[in-house]
């Protein structure tokens, strides 16, 4: 059961849960990779032993300050089974793995649970078999690590200006972790008082190694025998070094990318104010002004790019997800599968992962639970005992290629077709080609409701997978064989046409207008408004400015507002003024375009979606100037 | 034998070949398109793509009705164009075999053009085939309450 | 200006800890992950007070206490350390290094600058 913090400090805490649950992922993560690696390791690494027993403390602590007691407790139940088995009063044997796998998916479910807002599920069953295996006395040796043959001991002096050239005892530390062993990492006194700190490394490199020590201030001997490291001393499993990652929030990326749309619109309103200076300001000191203008320009566009750039992930991340639940999956049904990746470090747009993430899980999935058969069947048809999942990713021109294949038993056309007549989808028979049998799984309705639950959990079925990747422009095929198996192949586009846009509503419709369009916003009441020559206009900067209505101008009908706002759009010669009646907000869209005549109209220079299914078109903001003149006459 | 989706409109039933039908399905609102044919109710997003939604009530001259459950958008893909067909109902799937296609009487063509391809009669049932380059283009006069009435519609 | 030196190898931690003592007067924050990075810190700026973690990796906060208490340009800087509830041994056992304070997790926010600015208009 989940009770509020019981300090009463509540609200101090929740603003920290944002950090909380980012740090949790990270440990997950870290959590996951060392299971798998001690399910695959014939021996037990002590150093590995301790790493997953600080995460599960460090957990339990941060758990235990934002109020989430199910994830303190279980994470307490696993850091106590993982110190006796770190200090060696227990060995790790199957039960005692599959509770710890069982546990951390449950210390997964808590938090994501709290992060979603649902009921926390119940830590209960885990805790007794945690307990039950913590209790069991057996006794082991604890594999010692391996030393290599030469160590060394270096000295690290650390100093204010080493560190602000980022040497200092992290970096350190890291360098000389991929150069062999770290044995040892402590800090002595010096002669005069000062600190420095000394690590032996066990490495079989030679002196050569050394060679940019002394640069930064370190030195290096041949080190003494020592005894073996105590047991607080450890050795952490290489991870990335601290310095060389940042974790980003897409959002704060969002943020970057609504900072540069201003600062577009601002150096666009620079050099409107410019060319007005051109005529009194001297020649050289104009061109030097618009030189810089320039310049900036251009570099927007780079730091745009780069921000874009940014966005960019290895589609490994999100294998190496997958791999995490090809091993629950089939250690909870038997199977024996091995996953084979290849082109990890394809990078995706990270926009295209968030849409993509559940599909491709689901298709993992329905490969581990429907395709893979069990051993026993396997052998039967002569096949190797394990099944192979194979995740593959490349790019071809300008799109990204995955594909997700597995040697199981193939999809039956015969089944298929006859589910689909029993359903009353469809009455093709089982001659249908690859391209018809995918459309036919893909209807929704296809697969039950129950069916969908239970594999997934949220109903994301083969017909959100076909979705959700046409909708990104992509396309998804199939090839299939009975009894050899099955391969998804996933074709995206690589890059998106993604525009940002003011999202704004006029008469009740909703459309998207270029950001690259708008000089400037401004509100306005209906009473400042007046008519000259036939058209209403307002006060501008000092000139006048004509109010374009879209209502004249599409035949919609309108009402009067008290208050409106308008978009300035257009040189400032020839601006114009777009009415709107509200604007909701600013997105980044993807621009599809209108192919067919039928939908084709002058004034709309595309179509997009936001997310809710319902199509906002999106302004042609020069054709409407042109109509607005049309229309005048 | 060729198979044919079918679908009904004001109470006649209407076949088109199925290789042109992409898919068929609910529809949501369509996004209204300023200055169109009134018979385009607007657009819609389909595998992606952003393609016109034609009201064929609206295209035939019909009365227009509110959407039910029945409704659906029959999607179809000429190969050049791919456009969304606003019909009452659209559930079957039916071979129809060629003999029992008949090209639309002498009068008719006369009167609303080329729009159908032709007439099946199945047992009782009249099923009107369409054209649907015809009913797609909309510089295109459709007439179809002549044939309605040849086939017993209301 | 006071440097607060606040070590805890969990990042949320460390900035749970910083803002609690964000109204002290006076009184700016650093931050090390690690006993050998807290160390480290020492040797390269001033240090007016620790807040102290235990359970870290590479070097224990024990050792740290041991390390700092032991040498005569660190021996006096007060150690606050904030820890998981553990056994009053280890209570014990940090006071008697020389910490001279010892608070657990989760934590009073409130009381936890109370400890600080008290120990530091002492120093």
């Amino acid at each position: 059961m989940d009770t509020p913090n019981p300090d009463n400090h509540g609200e101090f805490f929740d603003q920290f849960l944002d950090d909380y649950y980012a740090e949790c992922d990270e440990h997950l993560v870290s959590i996951r990779r060392a299971l798998v690696t001690l399910e695959d390791a014939g021996t037990v690494d002590r150093a590995l032993l301790d790493n997953l027993f600080r995460s599960f403390h460090t957990l339990k602590g941060i758990s235990g300050m934002v109020g989430l007691a199910a994830a303190e407790q279980l994470a307490h139940h696993l850091e106590s089974y993982l110190r006796e088995l770190r200090d060696g009063t227990l060995t790790l044997n199957k039960p005692g793995f599959e509770a710890l796998v069982a546990g951390v998916s449950l210390l997964e479910g808590v938090i994501n649970a709290r992060r979603n807002d649902q009921q926390i599920p119940s830590i209960d069953e885990i805790t007794v078999r945690l307990q039950a295996v913590s209790s069991e006395p057996t006794t082991g040796e604890v594999a010692k690590n391996d030393v290599a043959p030469t160590r060394w001991l270096v000295e690290f002096t650390p100093t204010a200006e080493l560190a602000e050239r980022g040497v200092n005892v992290n970096s350190v530390r890291a360098r000389l972790q991929e150069l062999g062993q770290l044995v040892q990492a402590k800090p002595v006194v010096k002669g005069a008082g000062e600190i420095a700190f000394e690590f032996i490394v066990a490495t079989e490199a030679d002196e050569t190694a050394f060679a940019t020590f002394e640069a930064d201030g370190l030195t290096f001997r041949p080190a003494p025998v020592e005894p073996a490291p105590q047991p607080r001393d450890t050795q952490p499993v290489p991870t990335i070094a601290p310095a060389s990652v940042v974790r980003v929030d897409l959002d704060r990326l969002d943020e970057l990318m609504r900072i540069i749309g201003e600062l577009v619109i601002s150096r666009t309103r620079l050099e409107d104010q410019l060319t007005e200076l051109k005529r009194t300001t001297p020649a050289a000191a104009w061109r030097s002004l618009q030189e810089t203008s320039q310049s900036m320009g251009r570099q927007l566009r780079d730091l745009r790019e780069s921000v874009m750039r940014v966005r960019m992930v290895q589609i490994g991340e999100i294998f190496e997800r997958m791999t995490f639940v090809v091993r629950d999956l089939a250690r909870e049904s038997g199977k024996k599968i091995i996953v084979q990746l290849s082109g990890g470090e394809t990078e995706i747009d990270k926009f295209l992962v968030e849409r993509m993430m559940d599909p491709l899980m689901h298709l993992v999935r329905n490969a581990v639970s429907h395709g893979l058969e069990t051993v026993a069947e396997r052998e039967a048809q002569g096949k190797r005992s394990e099944g192979v999942l194979s995740l593959s990713a490349m790019t071809a021109g300008e799109r990204i290629v995955i594909k997700i294949a597995d040697d199981g038993r193939g999809i039956d056309r015969n089944v298929v077709v006859e589910r689909a007549r029993a359903r009353g989808i469809s009455h093709a028979n089982s001659e249908i080609d690859d391209e018809a049998l995918l459309d036919l799984i893909c209807t929704p309705g296809f697969s039950t409701r129950d069916e969908a639950d239970r594999e997934s959990g949220r109903g994301v079925g083969m017909d959100v997978v076909k979705k959700a990747t046409e909708e990104l422009g992509g396309r998804v095929s199939l090839v299939t064989k009975v009894g050899e198996g099955t391969t998804f192949t996933i074709e995206l586009p690589l890059t998106l046409a993604i525009a940002e846009a003011l999202i704004v509503s006029v008469n009740g419709q909703r459309f998207a207008v270029p950001q690259s369009a708008v000089r400037e916003v401004l509100e306005v009441e209906s009473a400042s408004t007046s008519v000259l020559e036939n058209n209403e206009i307002i006060s501008y900067r000092g000139k006048v400015l004509p109010l374009l209505r879209l209502a004249r101008v599409f035949e919609m009908n309108y009402q009067r507002e008290t208050s409106f706002h308008v978009l300035v759009l257009g040189e400032e010669t020839n601006a114009v003024g777009l009415a709107v009646d509200r604007i909701l907000g600013q997105r980044e869209i993807v621009v599809r375009a209108i192919k067919d005549p039928l939908a084709q109209s002058k004034g709309i220079a595309g179509a997009t979606e936001l997310g809710d299914q319902r199509v906002v078109l999106i302004l042609d903001t020069s054709a409407l100037r042109q109509l607005a003149i049309t229309a005048k006459h | 034998m060729e198979p044919f989706i079918l679908f009904e409109l004001a109470g006649t039933t209407y076949g088109v070949r199925s290789r042109f039908v992409q898919q068929i399905e609910m529809i949501e609102d369509a996004a209204s398109v300023p200055n169109a044919h009134p018979a385009v109710e607007g657009v819609v997003l389909v595998r992606g793509q952003v393609i016109p939604a034609l009201n064929l009530r609206t295209r035939f001259g019909f009365e227009r009705i509110e959407r039910d459950l029945r409704s659906r958008l029959v999607v179809i893909n000429t190969g050049n164009r791919v456009v969304g067909l606003v019909v009452d109902t659209a559930r079957e799937f039916l071979k129809i075999p060629a003999e029992s296609i008949e090209p639309p009487p002498e009068a008719l063509t006369g009167l609303s053009g080329h729009y159908l391809e032709g007439i099946a009669t199945i047992g009782e049932r009249m099923i009107l085939i369409l054209n649907l380059d015809a009913v797609l283009d909309l510089e295109y006069e459709v007439e179809p309450q002549i044939s309605q009435m040849m086939t017993d519609g209301r | 200006m006071n440097n607060i030196l606040v070590v805890d190898d969990s990042p949320t931690m460390r900035r749970m800890v910083i803002t609690s003592l964000g109204a002290l007067r006076s009184v700016k924050s650093t931050q090390a992950g690690s006993g050998l990075e807290a160390i480290e810190r020492l040797a390269i700026e001033p240090v007016d007070l620790m807040v102290l973690d235990l359970n870290m990796p590479d070097m224990h906060g024990m050792e740290v206490i041991d390390f700092v208490r032991k040498h005569q340009a660190y021996r006096d800087i007060p150690i606050v350390v904030l820890t998981t509830k553990g056994e009053e041994s280890s209570r014990k056992e940090a006071l008697a290094k020389g910490a001279n304070r010892y608070l657990t997790k989760p934590f009073d926010p409130r009381q936890l600058a109370d400890v600080v600015s008290s120990l530091l208009k002492a120093h």
